[in-house]
């Protein structure tokens, strides 16, 4: 039998939008009214921002204050303090250089080529030691720079990549406790992670830094910042846990039986035949945790470090900037916003990519 | 652990007086089977016959309650290096291929020879292509087993057992979640085995099989061992009422 | 010896004692470092301290309090608060959320648009941030004196000024039972009646019984009325400073604007997700049968969006109550700002921090307990909605 395809006149422009906006009188409305909301904050934020805005330092604070839009002046006269800290003037070119160490480490992640527990290890590995050197100094001739002066971006950066660099080994021992034929192990195990979970993590960010002391010999209390790493790290494995553990429960019996058979000890059987298919399994989950937890480091200013929040607040509260709080907010945020948005978009485009292949 | 090694005759496979459980269910009731070096066994039964559970018990992917397992002159217990050592010397292959899907063909078959009996790569790659050409898929060795029918990937799970160079093989229902014009590459390969003379304990309902290859068909039910005879005595003068029903059932109307 | 410990059985209690044996003795030893730190700086441990008063005082509360107030009854304002700021939070997010929501799950492309880039920009941000932002915003509006006003209320630095009743305290709250009885009732009479009943009819009921318990809220605000006052009382400018009225303080709109915004963008996730989780098949069914849209939305789409929602929408729920903990970041005495402060003043830390534990153990399983009980209430039987 033979089709004969009659294509329908193609639509003009002006009737095609017609179809898409406005056939119905709700659908007329709904479109006007989200249109009018749209321009109004469109043209409300531009004029804020970029018409009337000012954006060199040359006229000072009062210049600036008297402008009506935005005053991007504050961020070029304190944009070193917010993303550096109170590092040295001098040195802040490591600290700068230092977040592109862990920017580029993190994309190397995303490249499925790294996807093997060995090379991931190695590029983490190599990446957190190249920023500690670097922020640290005290070889090769860097001036040595103690924590307690690290700040701003840096060291937030520095807090999200030690938790998930010690979170994320500690998550897959406790997914693998928890699903132990051993009753008392997976028992004791379960109850430690749902404990975990049912806390705030300002209350265990709190815990370890000022409670924690009081209750550890004191040569192992040890810097608050790596206490606080800790506590960070233990709130990202409870919950890294029960995704990896998710993964492990979607990888059929009949594979770790066909390395029981084939004489594989426990520790070839989780290395080599259950973890790489449990990973898998998680990566989505797992890289939604990765920018929880990224926005969740946010949380430490709290226990009183000088991260990026915190020396925002430092760049606008001291002095002539008082009044120029909305653009330092909107300039870290907007820091915040392209890492966690890359980070989830990717995320979102692995789930997709996933999905696809399992068609 | 090897005790017994000074009986004079060492058996493949020995089971005696075998008892398992699942909670209040009794899978196997006092089982009693010898295989012998070079012996091909089919083990046939309705389901839930026990068949599986039996050769199961063989390399602990279940434990037994009761009773005693002996595997080429090794007790089967609790000491962890008896259960590593048999499970060494046994290969198995399973009803759904169990092939590990994140590797590629070459590296199932080279993975447990390698990091089990701790052969160097050259000497497992070129044992797996031996095995590979042997069940006569040499050419998708670079391939991942989701590329592959379930034939090839079912003879891909047998060459995998088949480098670690096992002493006995179990095959557990190998045909059962084939299509059917896939029944016959995996037989066929399976009677190649059987001429070269491995041990073998078949779980399965090919009777043509069992008529070709065997030297004795088991017929189980309600987790007893209830007939066990040569094939052409098996097939044609079955004393039990129960087999007979089966085979009827089996065999066709 | 070795063979024992080749032995599985062997190996396997030892493996459970050793592990559980080991977890419990750092505990142990913590607490008993501690104790023995704690009692070097002169703290006795144990609960004595919850009947001794507190000498400081909250800036946020729904119960009197002041500092001759003992600490249990500042741990219950505490609570108290916490749940306060997260009903009013999750209610708050909820509606921004069911709005967003069906923005992204409507027809129009625009609307759509809005609503996708609502979610983008503020689930992005963390929410502390987003915490800091409105408080700057409000703490940086004009003064008493020169305060926006407008229908009775101030919006100042100092918080926001609204007219009151001045009625006793019980008869306000057995009116605002009153006022939520308005809301739920018509709900609960349109989910039991049948679908039989003339749509008008229902109406009918549900408004009279919408109206009566509004009624009755003006009669117990009427009757607890305080003597020799006006009913509403009106903030006024009296010197530099508002008198009268109610003042919302700062830290708490803050907050509650936060987290309504924040979680409002989860929640229009969750609202998609619902909706994308109804087939296509029961809608075209429903359609079929000669339904209107309005009717195929009400009773089919509708309802079952939201048997697949609420099961995330539990942990959407209880994870915005613990976001509530973020009040210690501006100063509002939630309940772990009133831990943290009792931990600062009294020195009693592993009771304050044993206290803290056994409150969001508390919450977090009664709110999981309710989202049980609804779920179970609310699921289909067997599982029709797979496949």
């Amino acid at each position: 039998m033979e089709m004969v395809v009659v294509a329908p006149p193609a639509p003009g422009r002006l009737e095609n939008l017609k179809r898409r906006f406005f056939a119905t009188p709700l659908q007329a409305l709904l479109s006007l009214i989200s249109l009018a909301i749209m321009a109004f904050i469109v043209w409300k934020l531009l004029d804020w921002a970029v018409f009337s805005a000012v954006f060199t330092t040359s006229g000072g604070p009062e210049a600036c204050q008297a402008a009506a839009g935005a005053c991007w002046s504050v961020i070029a006269a304190r944009w070193r303090i917010i993303l550096f800290g109170l590092y040295p003037f001098e040195e802040q070119w490591r600290s700068a250089l230092a977040c592109v160490a862990v920017v580029v480490m993190t994309a190397l992640s995303c490249i499925p080529a790294f996807w093997t527990g060995r090379r991931i290890a190695l590029v983490w590995g190599a990446g957190t030691t190249l920023y500690y050197l670097l922020m640290k100094g005290g070889v090769l001739g860097l001036l040595y720079v103690g924590e307690e002066a690290w700040g701003g971006l840096a060291l937030t950066l520095f807090i999200f990549i030690t938790t998930c660099l010690i979170g994320f080994p500690l998550a897959i021992c406790l997914a693998l406790l928890r699903r132990s034929e051993l009753p008392w192990i997976s028992r004791t195990t379960g109850i430690v992670i749902d404990g975990v979970r049912s806390l705030p993590l300002i209350s265990i960010l709190f815990t370890f830094a000022i409670v924690l002391p009081f209750a550890l010999p004191q040569w192992l209390v040890g810097d608050k910042l790596y206490r606080v790493i800790f506590g960070s790290a233990l709130f990202f494995s409870a919950y890294q846990a029960e995704i990896v553990r998710g993964g492990m429960q979607g990888v059929p019996a009949g594979q770790e039986e066909a390395a029981m058979a084939l004489g594989m000890s426990y520790w070839q059987r989780i290395g080599r035949i259950l973890l790489p298919q449990a990973m898998r399994n998680a990566l989505p989950a797992t890289i939604n945790q990765f920018v929880i937890s990224f926005k969740e480091t946010s949380l430490v200013v709290i226990v009183g470090f000088f991260e990026i929040l915190a020396s925002g607040n430092a760049a606008y509260g001291t002095g002539e900037w008082r009044f120029a709080y909305v653009e330092v907010y909107a300039f870290i945020a907007f820091i915040y916003f392209v890492f966690v948005f890359s980070l989830s978009r990717y995320g979102a485009f692995l789930e997709r990519r996933m999905a696809v292949g399992e068609r | 652990m090897t005790a017994n090694s000074t009986k004079p005759h060492r058996p493949a496979v020995r089971l005696e007086n075998l008892d398992k459980y699942y909670g209040t269910f009794h899978a196997l009731r006092k089982v009693n089977l010898s295989v012998e070096r070079g012996e091909r066994i089919v083990v046939c039964g309705p389901s839930g016959s026990g068949k599986s559970t039996m050769i199961r018990c063989i390399n602990r992917l279940e434990q037994h309650n009761g009773g005693k397992i002996t595997v080429l002159g090794t007790e089967l217990n609790d000491d962890v290096a008896n259960i590593e050592g048999i499970r060494r010397e046994v290969g198995m292959v399973f009803q759904h291929f169990n092939l590990f899907p994140h590797m590629t063909v070459m590296e199932n078959c080279m993975i447990a020879p390698m990091i089990v009996r701790k052969r160097p790569r050259a000497e497992a790659e070129a044992t797996a292509r031996q095995y590979l050409q042997k069940v006569r898929i040499p050419e998708q060795a670079m391939k991942f087993p989701g590329q592959l029918s379930g034939g090839q990937q079912q003879r891909v799970a047998i060459a995998r057992a088949l480098c670690m160079r096992p002493q006995v093989m179990l095959f557990d229902e190998p045909t059962s979640a084939l299509d059917p014009e896939m029944i016959s590459e995996v037989l066929d390969v399976m009677v190649t085995l059987a001429s070269e003379g491995m041990t073998m304990i078949c779980v399965t309902h090919e009777m043509g099989f069992a008529r070709r290859v065997a030297d004795r068909v088991i017929f189980m039910d309600g987790g007893e061992i209830v007939e066990e005879a040569p094939p052409e005595e098996f097939f044609t003068a079955s004393r039990n009422e129960r087999t007979r029903q089966f085979l009827s059932q089996v065999l066709g109307h | 010896m070795v063979s024992l410990l080749r032995n599985q059985k062997v190996r396997n209690a030892l493996l459970q004692v050793l592990y559980v044996g080991s977890l419990a003795a750092l505990v142990l030893a913590g607490i008993v470092i501690a104790r023995r730190n704690l009692a070097e700086q002169g703290i006795t441990s144990g609960f004595d301290f919850l009947y001794k008063s507190t000498g400081w005082d909250v800036n946020f509360s729904l119960l009197p309090a002041t500092a001759n107030d003992p600490y249990w009854w500042f741990f219950l304002i505490g609570i108290i608060n916490t749940l306060f700021l997260g009903s009013v939070g999750l209610v708050l997010a909820t509606l921004v959320g069911t709005i967003v929501g069906l923005a992204r799950t409507s027809s129009n492309e625009l609307a759509q648009l809005l609503g996708r880039t609502y979610v983008d920009i503020f689930r992005n941000i963390p929410l502390i941030l987003q915490v800091f932002f409105w408080y700057a915003i409000i703490t940086h509006l004009p003064t008493p004196r020169a305060a926006h006003e407008a229908l009775g209320m101030f919006l100042t630095s100092r918080g926001l000024y609204v007219p009151f009743p001045n009625v006793g305290g019980i008869a306000f709250a057995a009116a605002i039972l009153a006022v939520i009885a308005a809301i739920a009732l018509p709900i609960w009479i349109g989910r039991t009646s049948r679908l039989s009943q003339p749509f008008g009819e229902r109406l009918g009921i549900q408004l009279a019984a919408a109206a009566t318990a509004l009624t009755t809220a003006a009669v117990i605000l009427a009757l607890g009325r305080l003597p020799d006052l006006p009913l509403l009382d009106f903030p006024a400018l009296q010197g530099l400073n508002l008198k009268g009225g109610l003042r919302i303080p700062p830290e708490f709109s803050a907050l509650a604007i936060a987290i309504a915004i924040y979680g409002g963008s989860y929640i229009a996730e969750i609202v998609r997700g619902g909706f994308k989780a109804v087939g296509k098949g029961q809608m075209e069914a429903a359609l079929s049968l000669g339904l209107s849209p309005w009717r195929v939305f009400t009773l089919v789409r509708l309802p079952l969006a939201l048997r697949a929602m609420l099961p995330i929408l539990a942990n959407q729920y209880v994870w915005l109550m613990k976001a509530t903990t973020m009040g210690i970041a501006v100063g509002f005495t939630d309940f772990f700002m009133i831990v943290a402060l009792t931990i600062n003043h009294s020195g009693q830390t592993l009771e304050a921090i044993g206290i803290l534990m056994a409150g969001f153990l508390a919450i977090n399983l009664s709110l999981a307990a309710v989202f049980n009980r609804i779920n179970k209430a609310i699921a289909l039987k067997g599982n029709q909605l797979r496949g």
